[in-house]
């Protein structure tokens, strides 16, 4: 009689989840049609390709990166399940005196914001001296997935029965028979949904991790996040439902299993699913690597793994490669000590930080011979006088990039991302230095103003603006213009050159009032271990062929001088990489601005606020 | 006694010991930077004051607060209405033998990275999506579904759903059958067993569901900046942005310091209910 009267909810409900499943998979739907889609671009399809799972396999980034998730996964799952059902079970087994305050102690960390919990981790570490590595990455790991365990483990023991266990005892069964028999089978869903939650968070997690990651412990996250800015997503696509499928397919072994089917039932999809968890680990290689070791820490997309190949033969040395994604990770990272890089390649402004905190190395100029291949426009800047610290790597600027079938005509100044014309088509860099200097140049201001009354003005400018702004982007901006959302943007000039290959009607224009360029420079930290290897890596990449490669490889505009006349015409003649000297003249450095860094975070706030 | 005290004080210590050296002194530590200034390069000078504070409660930062305070409110109760049925079905009416296979696809989507689930919602979302392309196809007008309010929702429904599954999951399913039985016998209907036996009985699961949703919300970034467009700050978005753009730790600390205040003071409002839950 209770069951009859449940049937119409039943339905009805059964309805529901059915669409709620739908909500939860219809992006994963998404992303596997797109790793098998031969176009790169994430809009159109244009037929079946398995291109993009080769590439990742070939990747050695993807895959060590790969390898490292699964490590870390698998080693924090276990840690903090058992801790916390170990907890759990102490406040099941015993009221202890302080019991509320106690249980808050263990539930707190889930309040902390990752980022908080990521920068006092780092302050930490640095504090105990530590090296930044997997053992670091691990214990944070631990640290704020055990609160999620406990909560959901307790929550089922808070009405479990202890007269069962208590049964248990007085047949006759020890403690740890009790526990076997009668605990855990009983606790065992709970469990299980908590080492779910947990490895799904660990393998997710991008915060916390790239504030303590170390040499060499780049997880796919990171590695995700550095490789969304350099469009290469179809790969990452690629990797992201082999991972679903691998894991897919365990949880099909286990049902089965759980069913009562035979092993050899189940055996199918365990080896395949184990193959594809495995493969990482057979293709990454691993093991300590003899001979000399670079640590490379440099932007995502700076850097080609044939370039790298061949540094390694030339020396006989191995390179750990770890990128970043934003100046301010690398600051962190260097700030903190111990970070164990002979090689980073920070921008101008970054570099003068650095630089004025004696994070870096004098460079040896001797150990340098391909040094004055180098264009001296590059050289001698205010962020580092006379390259005593550093080498410039790649420059590039900020400008508009529009897509010239749909703009009326083409922008020239600034004023077109504040014309109403345009509502709803404009992107903005979502970058509180670019965006504010974007304001001031157009008012014919220097983008390194701190004059009240400019900054007052340029305020009033980018809140006039908001209403026209479809949306403030600054990683994967380009996307968004070739996708049609917007027409014209903010960009920088490195992806919108690789975004042109895909559309011609893709341009890119430096406004006639001026913009940004930023040069991004190769140094040596003060703790790198193998300086020599070091001046080394970097003289190879001032080698004309070598820097020709890069250049031809990652699109973004060369310092190198030697190198031009090895590169192709249509890269030589693309003024989105080499604009014309007129434009480059009035091109300005970001500076570090110091107590007015203040002030610029305020006014962004205020305009994001409105 | 004596001994059970003892056996489960060894259960208790590792993870409470763990959790004081990499959680609370890290805290500790943070708080001592909260106190502190900003140098010139972005570093910590030490010193004793509460500008930082007096800073964080200026209207500018309020107002943005109490907007993450909504959003987190209005996550919460979305996740435990849509969460709450689906639970339901999968503890109770679901076929015994496919539960817990039902579950862990409940989970599965999030062992891949959020942020390339994100970009897909985008695919779907976005002008010429693959949402809008449907609607032309079946002759209707294209709608907005990227970079606004809605958008910000879907993204933050879609990432906290499975923490509030989960732990309701966990308690409708150890629910016991002879109490619907007994109070069905005693003549109640459908609705009234449910507000009865049911929901009391499964509330400790709505408290940690809605712990687990309502907390990682008030910190959130990512769904605001990819779906929202970053057209709207949140608080997560300004911790954040203090620590990796104006690396102004003193202030982010105490913004963070903050936000635990605010979260400590919501759940001693909520302290009654809670303890209830946690007392079943």
């Amino acid at each position: 009689m209770a069951g009859r009267t449940g049937v119409g909810a039943g339905r009805g409900l059964g309805l529901l989840t059915a669409l709620v499943y739908a909500f939860l998979y219809a992006p994963i739907l998404v992303l596997t049609a797109l790793s098998f889609n031969a176009s790169r671009l994430s809009g159109a399809w244009e037929g079946f390709t398995l291109d993009w799972y080769l590439r990742a396999a070939a990747n050695p980034a993807i895959l060590a990166s790969l390898r490292n998730s699964l490590l870390v996964g698998a080693v924090v799952t276990a840690l903090a399940t058992a801790l916390a059902t170990a907890a759990a079970l102490a406040f099941h087994r015993h009221r202890f005196r302080r019991q509320a305050a106690l249980e808050t102690l263990l539930t707190l960390p889930t309040v902390a914001p990752e980022i908080v919990l990521a920068a006092s981790l780092l302050l930490l570490f640095a504090a105990l001296g530590l090296r930044l590595g997997f053992a670091t990455v691990i214990l944070s790991h631990v640290a704020f997935t055990l609160s999620y365990a406990f909560v959901v483990v307790r929550a089922r023991i808070a009405g479990f029965d202890r007269s069962l266990e208590e049964a248990a005892m007085d047949l006759g069964a020890g403690p740890l028979r009790t526990f076997l028999m009668v605990t855990l089978p009983a606790l065992l869903p709970a469990v299980a949904a908590a080492a779910l939650l947990v490895f799904a968070l660990s393998i997710d997690d991008y915060v916390v991790t790239s504030f303590v990651a170390g040499v060499g412990a780049t997880t796919l996250p990171l590695q995700i996040y550095s490789m969304v800015k350099s469009g290469v997503s179809p790969e990452i696509n690629a990797v992201s439902t082999l991972l679903l499928a691998a894991t897919g397919l365990l949880l099909l072994a286990a049902f089965l299993l759980e069913q009562g089917r035979s092993w050899r039932a189940a055996a199918l999809p365990i080896g395949l699913g184990l193959a594809v968890l495995g493969a990482p680990f057979v293709l990454a290689g691993g093991g300590a690597p003899t001979g000399r070791v670079l640590n490379l820490y440099i932007w995502s997309g700076y850097i080609a793994p044939e370039t790298i190949a061949k540094f390694e033969a030339r020396h006989a040395a191995k390179v750990n490669l770890d990128l970043y994604d934003s100046n301010e990770a690398l600051l962190a990272k260097l700030q903190a000590g111990n970070a164990g890089y002979d090689i980073v390649c920070p921008s101008d402004y970054s570099l003068q930080v650095l630089r004025a905190q004696g994070l870096l190395r004098r460079l040896d100029r001797a150990a340098l011979p391909h040094f004055g291949n180098l264009d001296p426009a590059f050289l001698d800047r205010s962020y580092d006088p006379g390259n005593a610290h550093s080498v410039p790597y790649f420059w590039g600027t900020s400008g508009i990039a529009y897509h010239a079938g749909r703009v009326a005509e083409p922008p020239a100044s600034w004023g077109a991302l504040f014309d109403p014309r345009y509502r709803g088509r404009i992107l903005m860099l979502d970058d509180a230095r670019e965006a504010i200097g974007a304001a001031l140049k157009w008012r014919g201001h220097s983008l390194n103003s701190t004059d009240p009354r400019q900054l007052a003005a340029a305020r009033e400018d980018l809140l006039r603006q908001k209403p026209l702004v479809r949306t403030y982007n600054s990683s994967n901006f380009e996307d968004v213009l070739l996708s049609g959302d917007v027409w014209l943007e903010q960009a920088w000039n490195g992806q919108i050159a690789k975004a042109m290959e895909l559309d011609a009607e893709i341009r890119y224009v430096l406004p006639r009032e001026g913009s940004t360029l930023f040069i991004d420079n190769l140094a040596i930290p003060r703790d790198a271990r193998d300086v020599a290897l070091a001046h080394a890596f970097i003289d190879f990449t001032l080698e004309a062929e070598i820097a020709a490669e890069i250049c031809r490889s990652m699109k973004y505009s060369s310092p190198n001088r030697a190198a031009l006349p090895l590169l192709p015409a249509e890269l030589r003649g693309n003024p989105a990489v080499f604009p014309p000297p007129e434009a480059m003249a009035r091109l300005e450095l970001i500076q570090d601005l110091g107590d007015a860094t203040i002030a610029y975070d305020r006014l962004w706030t205020e305009v994001k606020a409105r | 006694m004596r001994h059970a005290r003892r056996h489960a004080l060894g259960l208790l210590l590792p993870s409470l010991g763990l959790l004081l050296v990499l959680f609370y002194l890290p805290q500790l530590l943070m708080l001592a930077v909260s106190l502190g200034r900003r140098t010139a390069y972005g570093g910590v000078e030490r010193s004793y004051s509460l500008a930082n504070y007096l800073r964080a409660l200026e209207p500018l930062y309020l107002a943005i607060l109490w907007r993450s305070v909504v959003l987190a409110a209005v996550t919460t109760l979305v996740c435990l209405l849509v969460a709450y049925p689906v639970a339901y079905w999968l503890a109770r009416r679901a076929p015994a033998r496919y539960r817990s296979a039902l579950l862990a696809l409940v989970i599965l989507p999030f062992w891949t990275s959020f942020l390339v689930r994100m970009y897909a919602w985008i695919v779907l979302l976005r002008s010429e999506g693959i949402v809008n392309l449907t609607l032309g196809a079946l002759g209707l007008p294209p709608l907005e579904l990227l970079y606004n309010d809605f958008a910000v929702l879907l993204g933050q429904l879609y990432g906290e759903l499975p923490f509030m599954i989960v732990p309701l999951y966990v308690s409708l399913e150890k629910l016991d059958p002879s109490l619907l039985e007994a109070a069905a016998d005693l003549g109640a209907d459908a609705r009234r067993r449910f507000a009865s036996v049911v929901l009391p009985q499964t509330l400790p699961g709505i408290a940690a569901g809605c712990v687990l949703v309502f907390i990682p919300s008030l910190g959130c970034y990512l769904a605001p900046d990819l779906l929202g467009g970053g057209k709207t700050a949140y608080v997560g978005n300004l911790i954040q942005a203090q620590f990796a753009v104006a690396r102004d730790m003193p202030f982010g600390a105490a913004l963070s310091f903050v936000l635990s205040l605010v979260v400590a003071a919501l759940l001693l409002l909520f302290r009654r209910p809670l303890a209830k839950a946690q007392a079943l």
